[in-house]
């Protein structure tokens, strides 16, 4: 088996494609449990060999999917250091943030064998606490949005401004507004060890919801 | 009130359904009996404890079948530690928990009269109840503290602790089949054999006849299973609530299919990768070893046939859910034994498996081969001067330049040559350990008299090897026949112009 190291113009790629299709799943997901739209655009499809819902919207697929495109050259080149899925009221105001934490190890040297089903389990375990999460969380008020975050470095982010990765598809900083949360609590959800890459998730809830 | 749990196969009514039950040690129940909390008296009370801990502190939905399986019991005696577990803290007036149960009975669907096994929530349960004719058990299939918005979930649950398990999922389970034997490994390499010659028309033929079995409560006895797994796979979202699983057997579906699971994926299994190149062959024949020991009979090797053949089928053209489950369960019918359906549903969930892995892999394989012609072209024209010089200093010499000087003792007619660019694809290994996979013009000379050119155009020379003009202009005007190697140190991007003086 080859052994891929980090020095490997694939192995960044290889790692990103993974997580880049985890958290579309895990985004839909999210849209899903949380009630964000209505639960008659999602299809049950499936991934990792367990059932997920997805959403048929085409303009939704299609403004995640650009998301995470534009997401993919950062964690390639471990610069992003947290995704994270806002949920906002009515007034644009955070309500629930689900922050992924995604760290790689520098140095690593790994063999694909071991990789795959192995990843494949880790994030099956995250996909169904997903899904059992609502329990520990309180509902959200109606008229929610969403929004997504990635939290890099400060030369990435001029990057990103700077380049279009997709066309008409910019990307600004964030407002101090949609950051920062009153009263955050925290829930920890899943933590994931891998050879490849160490991701945590947890949920920032505002105390009061409505 | 719930309705009480009743243990399957201990009344008249469900033993002609059940082909063999596992009693309990101890005392039996009937179904009217109420629920039976001094009989889980003998049992260690700690399981209450166990339950809390995994429903409340981990926030796990905690299924019957993932139950048995994590502390080692019976399915049943699982079915009742969480009843007594939900009857205990719902007299407690602890936070809200909520449960799905299992219930199955006969069932008139627009006339059609048929055996229905549902998993329904809480709320849906009197519901499901009274519109069923009989109801022949009803248990609480799972307990967890958030409410479900659909089932996907408790197939997750189910998922992971089954695969850990998978030689003896079915330890734990109620119903046996004298007939599910391991198959020895003669038998084993006899059934590879015959589904490669299966006919591809069959599945094809099954698969217009049959419709959708998963809404179905049909009287076909070994669809069941299928419909159970059909409604898990990605089918289009049916119902809001739960699904129906048509199956005439009892209510031990779960535990038939976890039983079977074993059985005579063998073969199907192999088959089925038997037909594709990929790693993933190793990781399944390690399955199919481990799953030789449980096998079917070998009947259920021949029934499985059409079903390999569906799973290729599903494989190659990746066609919906349903249609494999379609072709399968059709298949299903002609065999007897309910333990073939369920080495399907195992074959589609390895199959499933491995075809996902494998199209991670060949997407890892794709990704990796496509950026490479792109980057390496860009390092050809810097580094292949280097190169050349680094990497090849003794194909070097032997690298014959057949230079214009060739061309132009040609023209005379001293000897016929013919020189032609052909756009070629040449794969290899460099020196990163990368497969390098690159297209250029290679100008390719024969005549009929010499092979030289053939041989040093063979000569490793991964890069366009062009030649400035320079170089051939001193053959030229050498006026020598013989080849120079200077011309082969000096790589130039322009392939196609130099590809004019390549060295052959």
């Amino acid at each position: 088996m080859t052994t891929l190291t980090r020095q490997d113009l694939n192995f960044g790629q290889v790692i990103a494609d993974i997580l880049c299709e985890f958290l579309e799943v895990a985004i839909h997901l999210i849209l899903y449990v949380r009630e964000v739209y209505p639960s008659g655009i999602f299809q049950k499809r499936k991934k990792y060999n367990v059932p997920v819902q997805m959403s048929c919207h085409p303009e939704l697929n299609q403004y995640i999917q650009d998301t995470l495109h534009c997401v993919k050259p950062l964690i390639e080149k471990n610069d992003a250091e947290k995704v994270v899925v806002v949920i906002m009221d009515k007034e644009h105001h955070p309500v629930e943030r689900f922050v992924f934490e995604i760290s790689q190890p520098p140095l690593l040297s790994i063999s694909s064998e071991t990789l795959l089903s192995h990843v494949e389990q880790l994030l099956r375990a995250f996909i169904l606490k997903i899904s059992v999460c609502d329990a520990i969380l309180n509902n959200n008020p109606p008229g929610c949005s969403f929004t997504v975050l990635v939290h890099t470095r400060d030369a990435a982010t001029r990057n990103m401004e700077k380049v279009q990765v997709i066309k008409d598809f910019p990307w600004i900083v964030a407002d101090e507004q949609e950051v920062h949360m009153q009263e955050p609590r925290l829930i920890p959800l899943k933590t994931m060890t891998s050879d490849i890459v160490k991701m945590q998730l947890y949920v920032e809830e505002r105390a009061q919801k409505t | 009130m719930v309705a009480p749990h009743s243990l399957p196969g201990n009344t008249k009514k469900t033993r002609d359904i059940k082909q063999e039950v596992n009693k309990l040690p101890s005392r039996a129940l009937g179904p009217t009996e109420p629920a039976p909390t001094d009989n889980l008296d003998n049992m260690d009370e700690l399981y209450l404890d166990n339950i809390d801990e995994f429903v409340n502190d981990h926030d796990k939905i905690v299924t019957y079948k993932w139950l048995s399986l994590t502390l080692g019991v019976h399915v049943n005696t699982a079915k009742q530690m969480l009843f007594h577990y939900l009857d205990h803290k719902r007299k407690e007036s602890s936070p809200q928990l909520h449960a799905t149960y299992l219930v199955s009975g006969k069932f008139v669907d627009k006339g059609q009269p048929g055996h229905t096994v549902s998993v329904v929530r809480e709320d849906q349960l009197e519901d499901l109840k009274a519109k069923m004719s009989l109801i022949v058990s009803v248990h609480v299939y799972s307990v967890q503290k958030a409410l479900l918005k659909d089932s996907g979930p408790l197939y997750s649950v189910d998922y992971d602790a089954v695969k850990d398990n998978l030689k003896s999922c079915s330890r734990y389970s109620a119903i046996r089949c004298a007939g599910a034997v391991p198959m020895s490994t003669q038998e084993l390499q006899q059934t590879e054999r015959e589904p490669q010659r299966a006919p591809s028309p069959e599945p094809a033929a099954k698969r217009s006849g049959e419709s959708k079995p998963a809404p179905k409560p049909s009287t076909k006895p070994q669809r069941g299973i299928m419909g159970m797994f059909a409604n898990k796979a990605p089918a289009k979202s049916q119902e809001s609530g739960k699904e129906v699983k048509p199956e005439q057997r009892g209510d031990e579906p779960m535990a038939v299919a976890t039983k079977s699971k074993p059985a005579a994926k063998a073969n199907p299994a192999m088959n089925f990768f038997g037909n594709q190149t990929s790693k993933k062959p190793d990781k399944a024949v390690k399955e199919e070893e481990a799953a030789a020991a449980a096998a079917a009979a070998a009947a259920a090797a021949a029934a499985a046939v059409p079903s390999s053949c569906a799973a290729e089928q599903r494989h190659q053209s990746s066609p919906p859910e349903e249609k494999q489950e379609a072709a399968a369960a059709a298949a299903e019918e002609e065999s007897p034994k309910d333990a073939k359906k369920d080495s399907r549903s195992k074959t589609k969930r390895i199959a499933d498996s491995d075809s996902e892995e494998e199209k991670m892999e060949k997407k890892k394989r794709r990704r990796i081969k496509k950026p490479q012609p792109d980057s390496s072209d860009e390092d050809v024209i810097p580094d292949s001067p280097q190169q050349k010089e680094t990497r090849e200093p003794s194909p070097r010499p032997e690298m014959e330049v057949e230079s214009v000087s060739h061309s132009h003792q040609s023209l005379p007619g001293a000897k016929t040559r013919k020189r032609r660019r052909v756009l070629k694809a040449r794969t290899f290994v460099d020196d990163e350990g990368c497969i390098v996979t690159e297209k250029g013009y290679e100008s390719e000379s024969y005549s009929e008299a010499e092979d030289d050119a053939k041989a040093a155009k063979r000569a490793p020379a991964d890069f366009i090897p062009a030649k400035p003009p320079a170089g051939s202009r001193e053959d030229e005007k050498k006026k020598s026949q013989k080849k120079t190697s200077a011309n082969a140190s000096k790589g130039s991007k322009q392939a196609s112009i130099m590809g004019f003086f390549q060295k052959k």
